[in-house]
């Protein structure tokens, strides 16, 4: 059609009016198309590029195949028409083949789109919405830079004025992603490192220092040894524990008197990755049995207690939290490859080892998030209760933990 | 006027030498601890104490040979450079008596007194491992026998202390315990015959470790309590090199002080006969509280007699040299400089020889307080002050030609030893708030608990306090004053502190109760006011007598007293502010916050300033 003005209008706007059907596709079905090649589409590729080197294993060439396609683009740009379809495809194909988190693949998509006809002229111009369909396709391009994480550049920033120019939607969100996504990228006080190792050992030593976040806590791992059973030489289930200093102490005043829990499976996710653990506790102790008694000889300089008979008034009880509920201790954490109580068993034999109170303390299995009963408290680590397979967990449903996991 | 005269004569009347009386009452709670309550005990503080004039002569006496041997045969840079003192130079102390100040005479010391003993040590400290040598060898290497042993044991042992033939030395730290005398892993068990102990374990950091023959040791031991239960508890023994199995290592490599010998001390399987402990069984513990407790208040002279050394060196070469065409005397920052060296020594003196004049009167008042403040401002003034005389003499005061880098690394290990200043800051403030508190508790609960009438009079002073109020503790009367008319600022200063302060105490105690013990920044804070209260009343007490009898300069003793005043009542009222509750001023839950984000990731958290994000 000849009505520029007509394709500048959206199509669907305010509720129905919008610009005149066009003949022949539209914009959103474009889109839809199902992709055929894994290489953008444009509506008459050109077919005499026999010089050009297109890897044909696409695995591997997913960035460089991307690369190409927009050589060949910008070599022959193509049509006026159908460059916001473009560059949705582009959008649409960047997380398959990799490029999604690389900001020079946005900024060469941008150089694609055509500078100064999209700059509405004047302020009187700015006042009717102009240009709404290109400025939502640069906005969709920001969008999906935000979704990955990717900041702007200088040049994105140049490419956008240039485009949409200055006071645009693009411009605008463009200047919001420089205030916001350093903030956020910055946002989590633990951060999980870049390449996470692949489910196994390792993924269980970094996902129980996530938890521990105690710098001295000492990891261990335990190599429990084949049975009586197991054939000599049978891969046995890893068991990886934690514990630090101060949790050793807690463990040895808890005293044998008062049985410790095994509880578990807990579910810890890595990103997409979903690891198990199981925790020693044992329950909240009578206050006064929880600190030592004071003891007036205790330090040689200053008095460490006073003898007075008055308390802290309320208003100054910087401790006290409505929402806090008392838990008991927690002594050690683990995870294992299987989550049988024979493994837990074998984990609380290499405790012992460290914690040498364990060997009279009874120790009862609430395997299966507690269901089990507790059965009479025997001694030692030889309990055989019933304990319930735990319940399957299902990852959560998101389309881009899929993507996350193509990415590698 | 001549009631001032007349009280400061009749003051100076003959006081008891060297002889302690006995004890007949409970320890008066002295000076300090009144604070806390708002009260100022003025008996104990005005007027200034003084010595009789045969103790004067006396005392001046030994300070001539003293000097004389410390200007002449003592080179204090070598003892720095060898890291070692000469055994002549310790045979000359010896021969001068200094082993023995505080012994009695019956056992060959020379019996000083507390403020003779200050005396001296105002000399003493001119070289500080020289020093450091003899405190560790009598204030604490050989108090334990003065004050807890048996009539034997001081026989036995005193005569070669005093003479300095025997050293003594004190071993109670080890690697893991400082301050927590319930970390103490060095043991002492009962033979089967009953007649001895096997002492096993080692000490560490122990002044005179390898010259001392005679060493008090803190070991634990068990003992069967009257209800049957076996408990471990901490005992002093005097062990002798010559026992056995008391080996010491090699002597460290310190900043400071590195003439004094200071090393480990090993014991294996010493045997200790049970006639050498110290006190009794068990009861260690105090032993080594009471110990610990006395010395601290000749730190206040010692380091008052480094710094008028260090004024005199120090102004002769500000005055001798010219930049700019000027001398260094005639600019304002130098000249600021020497006041405030002037202003500490002062108050360090006047502190010092108060406490010490305290101590010495009959009925043996608890000082420990008042000797635990000393400490604390004087160990801090002298580190400031000797830094600035090192800042007056610029390049050259960092050369080691110069003496007063050796002064400075000296001097800095008077804020650790013989207690860190934070934990007698601790002790300090802790005492004080147990002691007002026994008094304040049932009428603090009588308030908690709603009695109207008490609560509507709390609320009327509290009124009466923010809208002005005259406070009068009877100090600066017309006729029969204790405190001298040119005074009168500084003592209305000091009278408004202590009744703020004492009213501060109550709101801390009602606020916090016995908790207080956690909140250790307000702690310092009250510590921090009550040692400049003390200063301010020694302060005062010392010029209002300099002026009353007419010694020598005595309108500069005023100046100095009017501008210390001055400084410490702003800093005192600034402090009390901060402790008020929601008070703009106070930091200190920024400060925990901001520390205990640093202390999670254990390193500094901001992000270089040249960071970018793109």
């Amino acid at each position: 059609m000849r009505l520029s003005w007509a394709r500048a209008l959206p199509l669907r706007l305010w509720g129905g009016c919008g610009g005149p059907k066009m003949r022949g596709v539209t914009g959103i079905e474009w889109a839809a198309r199902p992709m055929c090649r894994s290489s953008s589409d444009a509506p008459e590729p050109p077919s005499d590029h026999g010089s050009q080197n297109i890897p044909r294993d696409e695995e591997q060439g997913g960035p460089a195949a991307f690369a190409a396609a927009l050589e060949e683009l910008e070599r022959a740009p193509g049509r006026r028409l159908g460059r916001l379809e473009l560059v949705a495809a582009a959008l649409a194909a960047m997380p398959a083949l990799g490029v999604a988190r690389q900001l020079d693949a946005y900024n060469r998509l941008l150089r694609l789109l055509p500078r100064g006809p999209w700059v509405p002229r004047g302020p009187l111009h700015r006042l009717f919405a102009p240009f709404p369909r290109q400025q939502e396709c640069g906005l969709q391009v920001l969008e999906q830079m935000e979704r990955y994480g990717v900041m702007p550049d200088a040049e994105t920033r140049f490419l956008l004025l240039a485009v949409f120019g200055p006071r645009s939607r693009p411009v605008r969100k463009c200047q919001r992603m420089l205030y916001w996504l350093p903030r956020m990228l910055h946002a989590n006080p633990y951060p999980l490192p870049a390449q996470l190792p692949p489910p196994g050992l390792a993924a269980a030593c970094l996902g129980l220092r996530r938890i521990a976040n105690d710098p001295d806590a000492r990891l261990s791992v335990y190599q429990p040894q084949p049975e009586q059973g197991d054939n000599e030489g049978s891969t046995q289930p890893y068991i990886v524990g934690i514990q630090s200093a101060e949790q050793q102490e807690l463990l040895a005043r808890h005293g044998p008197e008062h049985p410790v829990f095994v509880e578990g499976p807990f579910p810890l996710w890595l990103r997409s990755t979903r690891l198990f653990y199981y925790v020693l506790r044992g329950d909240p102790l009578p206050p006064h049995l929880r600190e030592p008694p004071p003891d007036p000889e205790r330090s040689l300089y200053y008095p460490l207690y006073l003898d007075l008979d008055l308390e802290r008034g309320p208003w100054d009880d910087d401790e006290f939290d409505v929402n806090e509920v008392e838990e008991g201790p927690v002594f050690a954490l683990c995870m294992a490859g299987t989550g049988d109580q024979r493994t837990l068993a074998k984990w609380i034999a290499g405790l012992q080892q460290t914690n040498p109170v364990l060997g009279q303390t009874p120790v009862i299995f609430r395997l299966g998030d507690g269901d089990s009963s507790a059965g009479s408290p025997g001694d030692g680590d030889a309990l055989h209760l019933e304990g319930s397979r735990a319940a399957e967990l299902e990852p959560p449903e998101v389309a881009w933990g899929r993507r996350a996991q193509g990415e590698g | 006027m001549s009631g001032f005269l007349v009280r400061a004569l009749r003051a100076a009347l003959p006081g008891p030498a060297a002889v302690r009386r006995l004890r007949t009452a409970a320890p008066r709670p002295a000076y300090a601890k009144e604070l806390f309550l708002g009260a100022l005990r003025k008996e104990e503080v005005f007027p200034y104490p003084e010595i009789s004039n045969e103790e004067l002569q006396e005392i001046n006496q030994f300070v001539g040979p003293v000097e004389k041997f410390f200007a002449e045969e003592v080179d204090s840079k070598k003892i720095d450079r060898d890291a070692k003192i000469p055994p002549e130079t310790l045979k000359g102390l010896g021969d001068l008596g200094l082993f023995g100040m505080q012994i009695p005479e019956e056992y060959g010391g020379l019996g000083l007194s507390n403020t003779m003993y200050a005396r001296l040590g105002e000399i003493i400290s001119l070289d500080g491992s020289i020093a450091v040598t003899l405190a560790a060898h009598q204030a604490i290497g050989l108090k334990g026998i003065l004050i807890t042993g048996t009539d034997e044991q001081k026989a036995k042992y005193l005569p070669k202390l005093a003479s300095g033939e025997h050293i003594a030395a004190f071993c109670l730290t080890e690697p893991g315990s400082g301050s927590d005398a319930a970390s103490i892993q060095t043991r002492a068990t009962l033979s089967e015959d009953g007649k001895y102990f096997l002492l096993n374990g080692s000490k560490v950091w122990i002044s005179n470790g390898g010259l001392a023959s005679i060493f008090t040791v803190f070991a634990r031991t068990e003992i069967v309590e009257k209800d049957g239960q076996v408990k471990d508890k901490i005992t002093a023994f005097i062990v002798e090199r010559d026992f056995g199995g008391v080996t010491h290592g090699k002597p460290e490599d310190k900043l400071g002080i590195r003439g004094s010998n200071t090393c480990e001390v090993h014991f294996e399987n010493t045997k200790v006969p049970v006639e050498n402990v110290l006190g009794e069984v068990g009861g260690g513990f105090k032993v080594a509280m009471n110990i610990l407790n006395s010395g601290r208040f000749s730190m206040g002279s010692a380091s008052a007699g480094m710094i008028k050394k260090l004024i005199e060196m120090t102004a002769e070469h500000a005055c001798t040299r010219k930049q700019f065409n000027k001398k260094l005397s005639e600019f304002g920052l130098i000249q600021e400089k020497f006041c405030f060296m002037a202003v500490k020594a002062y108050v360090m003196e006047s502190m010092a020889y108060l406490t010490a004049g305290m101590m010495d009167r009959p009925g043996l008042p608890d000082c420990s307080v008042e000797a635990a403040m000393v400490k604390v401002f004087s160990s801090e003034g002298a580190w400031a002050c000797v830094s600035e005389a090192l800042q007056i003499l610029g390049g050259l005061g960092y050369m080691k030609d110069y003496p007063y880098e050796r002064y400075l690394r000296d001097s800095r290990i008077l804020l650790i030893f013989e207690g860190t200043n934070e934990i007698l800051r601790m002790y300090i403030a802790l005492t004080g708030m147990q002691h007002a508190g026994k008094i304040l508790t049932d009428k603090i609960k009588e308030i908690k608990k709603g009695n109207i009438g008490l609560a509507l009079q709390e609320l009327v002073n509290k009124v009466r306090d923010s809208t002005g109020r005259k406070v009068d503790y009877g100090i600066m009367e017309e006729r029969g004053g204790l405190v001298h008319p040119s005074l009168q600022e500084s003592g209305k200063k000091l009278e408004e502190n202590v009744y703020y302060f004492g009213t501060t105490v109550r709101g801390l105690l009602t606020r916090f109760g016995k908790t207080i013990v956690d909140e250790q920044l307000a702690l310092k804070r009250v510590s921090d006011i009550v040692i400049n209260l003390y200063a301010m009343t020694a302060a005062i007490s010392r010029a209002s007598r300099s002026i009353s009898i007419g010694l020598r300069n005595h309108d500069h003793d005023v100046l100095l007293t009017n501008i210390f005043c001055s400084e410490a009542y702003f800093k005192n009222n600034y402090a009390l502010a901060q402790l008020q509750k929601y008070a703009d001023e106070n930091l200190d839950d920024y400060i925990k916050k901001a520390a205990k984000q640093i202390l999670e990731k254990r390193a500094y958290l901001c992000s270089h300033p040249l960071d970018r994000t793109f």
